[in-house]
């Protein structure tokens, strides 16, 4: 079924080239509420941007490789009355981040609540 | 950020923030210098004390970032006596969002799930998971026409509703950066709005898009068959001294009216009534009235309330950015719904 889902949506992002979401809270389709993984790594790119923040984190999996996460939250403009700024994270930020990860497996994750960049619990 | 506690002027009221007493920390001085010191420093309490012990008069003393400034939780009215509203006057930067629940959540205003009253969510379960094949199973239905509920189900939204699509299935026209238009302004990520009143017009300009609707205040009448607009064509009156009443036409089709797709035709007719209740308070109700669509008028806003925000409040900017959005699809959208990677 899933792995229909996703030709199907291969098939649509052929077709029309991009999918493209809106400002801000997008469904848990694409997420595994359930789970919940831990993301300790380097932090390589901030984007402070609509329609969702998100933050690049490399991270070392169990062999040691390298894995490039991408990990998402809400617009900006959410982000900002929550107290995020422009400069929450920056490159070579060491984290450690608590992620609900995307359902297909990849290392795309959103924000599950706990952060701490450099050693401090961000609680903004 | 996230203070706002009055430190700006000595003689302004303040909530005083018990962590920022840099006022009160003097140096130990020699003993010689204590009389003059003391002195000094008495002088230089005083107004400091008087700050921290007088309540704030009104919404403006309360301290605010000047620069991309953040909305005032309710709390930060507490203690305030409003002043009575002015009369005829909606001018000021105002907040709509409200705060979010204690339990957590989204904030009343940015209706993720679908319009304010309409919310189209399964019942007890306010973060549906999408993929229902229609609003049958949610608590309040719409009084949809056959051809309301056929448009309804054109219209895929990727959001948080009942229906909901994974993006790259969907069609919400905000997904590609199209205008969210009138009503979706107030039914969508209602964040601030501000008034500016002018002698023949009132401008509203919404953060949501960065856009502004014109409000005709100088008697026009609407026009006849109008060539349709995003926002649409708008004239007001003011039916008491505080009650001022919008009604909108001509509301380009493409538009939906909220994140659950609720659709609207080129017939719509939008009534915003806006009450202004003191100097701090006023509530927006909003009627939907479109019979092509809906068997009977329905208000997705009642007595929705909005929050006056302080003088010199900096509205933050909130594009949707076509560079940025294909920047996200490419490194998170596209790639979160590819088939799986193990």
């Amino acid at each position: 079924m899933r792995n229909k889902l996703g030709a199907i949506s291969l098939l649509v992002v052929g077709f029309l080239a991009a999918s493209l979401p809106s400002l801000a809270h997008h469904g848990n389709a694409s997420y595994d509420t359930e789970k919940t993984v831990t993301v300790k790594g380097t932090v390589t790119e901030y984007i402070w941007a609509n329609p969702h923040v998100f933050v690049k984190v490399d991270a070392k999996d169990e062999n040691g490789n390298t894995v490039h996460w991408v990990i998402e939250t809400q617009n900006l403009v959410q982000q900002s009355t929550l107290g995020w700024t422009s400069s929450t994270f920056k490159p070579g930020d060491q984290v450690d981040i608590d992620v609900t990860p995307a359902k297909n497996g990849r290392p795309i994750g959103r924000f599950k609540g706990r952060i701490v960049i450099n050693g401090q619990p961000f609680k903004p | 950020m996230g203070s706002h506690s009055s430190r700006e002027s000595p003689v302004r009221a303040s909530h005083a923030n018990p962590s920022d007493g840099s006022n009160l920390k003097m140096p130990k001085p020699a003993i010689s210098t204590i009389p003059t010191v003391a002195l000094i420093s008495a002088l230089c309490l005083l107004p400091s004390l008087r700050a921290q012990t007088a309540p704030p008069a009104s919404v403006d003393d309360v301290k605010i970032d000047k620069w991309n400034s953040v909305p005032l939780r309710k709390s930060a009215y507490d203690g305030l006596k409003p002043a009575p509203a002015p009369r005829r006057d909606l001018a000021g930067a105002w907040y709509a969002a409200g705060d979010p629940p204690a339990g957590g959540g989204a904030a009343p205003g940015i209706q993720a799930t679908g319009a304010h009253e309409y919310p189209a969510v399964l019942r007890g379960n306010n973060t549906p998971p999408g993929g229902e094949p229609d609003e049958h199973n949610i608590p309040r239905q719409l009084p949809y026409t056959p051809l309301g509920e056929a448009t309804l189900k054109a219209h895929k939204p990727t959001g948080m509703s009942v229906r909901s699509v994974p993006a790259v299935l969907g069609n919400d026209p905000l997904d590609i950066c199209d205008p969210p238009g009138f009503p979706r302004l107030e039914l969508y990520e209602f964040r601030m709005v501000e008034f500016a009143q002018m002698p023949d017009h009132i401008i509203v300009l919404s953060q949501l898009s960065r856009t502004w609707r014109t409000i005709w205040t100088d008697g026009r009448e609407l026009p006849k068959n109008p060539e349709p607009r995003w926002n649409g064509y708008s004239v007001g009156k003011w039916v008491d001294d505080y009650t001022f009443v919008v009604e909108t036409i001509g509301v380009d089709e493409r538009t939906w009216l909220d994140n659950a797709g609720r659709p609207h035709s080129s017939e719509m007719k939008v009534e915003e009534r806006f009450h202004r209740i003191d100097h701090d308070n006023m509530e927006l109700t909003l009627t939907i009235d479109d019979p092509k669509m809906y068997t009977q008028p329905w208000q997705p806003l009642i007595k929705f309330p909005l929050r006056l925000q302080p003088r010199g409040f900096d509205i933050r900017e909130m594009f949707c950015v076509p560079s940025d959005t294909a920047q996200y699809n490419n490194e998170i959208g596209d790639p979160s719904v590819a088939p799986d990677q193990k």
